[in-house]
């Protein structure tokens, strides 16, 4: 890790985070993200997932451990790493008392984005985001939606190499987080950016995120392409349903090549297999051969949810009570209240 | 550098002036003061059968009116300060400052733009008390009697003198922003500190009826300081009852400011450096 990382990339090594000496909110985690990529960090609240983001966006000072953002090291040049990177943070920081406008004007003048641009990205930026209509208005009078995509552009008016979403979509509806994500794609596309998003939802995480982490406790449990790490589960489910229950039917498409397992449930067969969609034809073709009838074939793909209760044991839950800097704070304030007393 | 905290000050000054409450009822307490307070308090009238009598006791000015006037200008600077370092505490709870901290702009950028803003109202405030104090003697009221020719040079004291002082304790404020977290804590640790501060200092007693030692703690008082200027440039007798010039009171009052910025800027620092 250091100079060699390439332009574009995030490198975590080791970075571990304690607070107030005793709540262990990130646990040594390491992971590299290449540049271009959508990497997602995927975990239920108090994972560790905001105190990773801070501190990679040079926010919070790690307890130990090392990161590079695009290149360069984040402890050592916190300054040129901001100036790299855009931001986009769960909670609302637009200044409601400014037009929608007005904030990405100030967010171009802070990232000195140059003079005799600025006019044309922030127009380019509030129509893109269809805030165009809304730019005079003060932000205080947007709705949720609008008020997440003047954020987005507010973090990406400087065209960074790297922009970290810290769940961006929180309290968003269906359509207006497809509506987020679809601005975000677009402009990685167009900008070659780096996106790091943390997330607690996991269809966010399987359909917008090349690769996904998966945190816990402050800890990455599990990493890779939603593809492999639901492969890692043994694949795809299928479940064949004969016209007439057969009992041997579980011991027969257990011997289709690429069947993992097979498992007779409520009176039809329950295949695990490493590539569903290809192996059906071959599973029906074993019917036939062997004169079952059939009533029904399905394919099922896992979903990230059966992925978390793999590598965790336990069900992915959104209320997993208090995130870790909650806790933290809250411990500070107890042992403030019992200072006196101690 | 300057391109930020112009960029900053912009800001602050877009959400003043779309704030006209805070505006008018800013201007209500010098009004109030200088339409009732001042009006009332008149300690000259004790010397009715000879008001020059009172003259030394006000160190030089025409009448109390005129010294308090001149004190009141001085009092409104400071308590118009009062709100700058609340805005910090809210622009944090609000997540405003989060997003701020989390671009390039430097500290020294965030905490200049923050006090170059917040001098608008105090000066403001500060020159609108003495225009109005002048401006009740014609109307039959007790007025602000500016006995002294007040050429560029004492202007421009009067002005280094407002605007110092503005400095100082805006910075005091903002660092007080920057170090508390609740609105509530703010408010107990500035109202702790503006109450002794303006009666520790001459803004408002005659001076000739102090006691000695409070004379000396408000001597030493920023807030004299610069009312002293004040009067010294207003008033043509008041040379003879200060021990020192415009000057050396205006060079006192910039040793305050400094100091305060120099704690200000290494709290702001503090407050939007990487948490750690």
């Amino acid at each position: 890790m250091g100079a060699k990382d390439p332009a574009g990339s995030i490198v975590a090594g080791e970075l571990t985070k304690t607070y107030n000496g005793t709540v262990r909110a990130v646990r040594g985690v390491s992971f590299a993200v290449r540049p271009g990529e959508v990497y997602g960090f995927l975990g239920p609240n108090g994972a560790g997932k905001t105190t990773t983001v801070s501190m990679l966006s040079a926010g919070l000072r790690p307890t130990s451990g090392r990161a590079t953002v695009d290149g360069v090291d984040v402890g050592a040049e916190p300054d040129t790493v901001k100036r790299r990177i855009g931001v986009v943070f769960q909670e609302s920081t637009a200044d409601g008392d400014l037009t929608g406008r007005e904030n990405l004007e100030l967010a171009a003048a802070l990232y000195s984005v140059p003079r005799n641009e600025v006019r044309s990205r922030v127009d380019g930026l509030l129509e893109r985001m269809q805030i165009g209509d809304a730019a005079d208005r003060l932000a205080k009078t947007y709705s949720g939606g609008m008020r997440r995509r003047l954020e987005l552009a507010a973090g990406i008016v400087h065209s960074p190499r790297v922009l970290f979403l810290d769940e961006p979509t929180l309290g968003l509806d269906p359509q207006g987080r497809a509506g987020f994500w679809k601005y975000v794609l677009e402009l990685r596309q167009e900008h070659q950016m780096t996106v790091f998003v943390t997330t607690h939802y996991l269809e966010e995480a399987d359909g917008m995120c090349e690769r996904v982490a998966i945190i816990d406790h402050g800890t990455i449990v599990a990493a890779g392409t939603p593809g492999e790490l639901k492969d890692r589960l043994g694949g795809d489910i299928v479940t064949v349903r004969p016209s007439v229950p057969n009992p041997s039917l579980a011991e027969l498409l257990a011997q289709v090549p690429g069947v993992v397992a097979a498992v007779a449930q409520d009176g039809s067969c329950r295949l695990k297999c490493t590539n569903g969609e290809a192996l059906v034809p071959e599973i029906v073709a074993a019917c036939v051969r062997a004169g079952v009838g059939l009533q029904g074939v399905s394919l099922k793909r896992p979903s990230l949810d059966e992925v978390f209760l793999e590598f965790t044991g336990r069900e992915f839950r959104e209320d997993e009570g208090l995130s870790a800097t909650d806790r933290a704070v809250m411990v500070g304030r107890v042992r403030q209240q019992l200072g006196g007393r101690r | 550098m300057i391109r930020e905290t112009l960029a900053l000050t912009r800001r602050e000054l877009l959400r003043l002036g779309r704030n006209p409450q805070a505006i008018v009822t800013s201007l209500l307490l010098p009004i109030l003061y200088l339409l009732l307070f001042g009006q009332a308090l008149n300690f000259g009238r004790l010397f009715s059968s000879n008001p020059a009598e009172f003259v030394p006791y006000v160190n030089g000015a025409p009448t109390y009116f005129s010294y308090f006037a001149a004190g009141m200008a001085g009092f409104v600077a400071v308590t118009a300060t009062l709100f700058i370092g609340a805005n910090v505490i809210f622009d944090r709870l609000f997540g405003v400052l989060k997003r701020i901290a989390s671009t390039p702009a430097s500290a020294i950028s965030i905490f200049g733009s923050r006090l170059l803003a917040g001098l608008v109202q105090p000066v403001g405030l500060a020159f609108l008390v003495l225009g109005l104090a002048v401006a009740l003697g014609p109307l039959g009221l007790s007025g602000l009697h500016v006995t002294a020719s007040v050429g560029v040079v004492a202007a421009g004291e009067i002005l280094l003198a407002i605007v110092i002082l503005s400095v100082m304790f805006a910075s005091l404020f903002l660092a007080i922003g920057f170090s508390v977290e609740q609105p509530q804590t703010y408010f107990a640790v500035v109202n702790a500190i503006n109450l002794p501060v303006l009666l520790t200092s001459a803004a408002l007693y005659p001076w000739g009826i102090l006691p000695g030692w409070m004379q000396v703690i408000a001597s030493y008082n920023p807030i004299t300081l610069a009312v002293t200027v004040l009067r010294l440039d207003l008033f043509s007798g008041a040379a003879a009852y200060y021990p020192y010039s415009a000057g050396i009171y205006l060079l006192g009052l910039l040793g305050w400011a400094a100091a305060m910025i120099l704690l200000a800027t290494l709290l702001a620092r503090r407050a939007l450096a990487p948490r750690q």
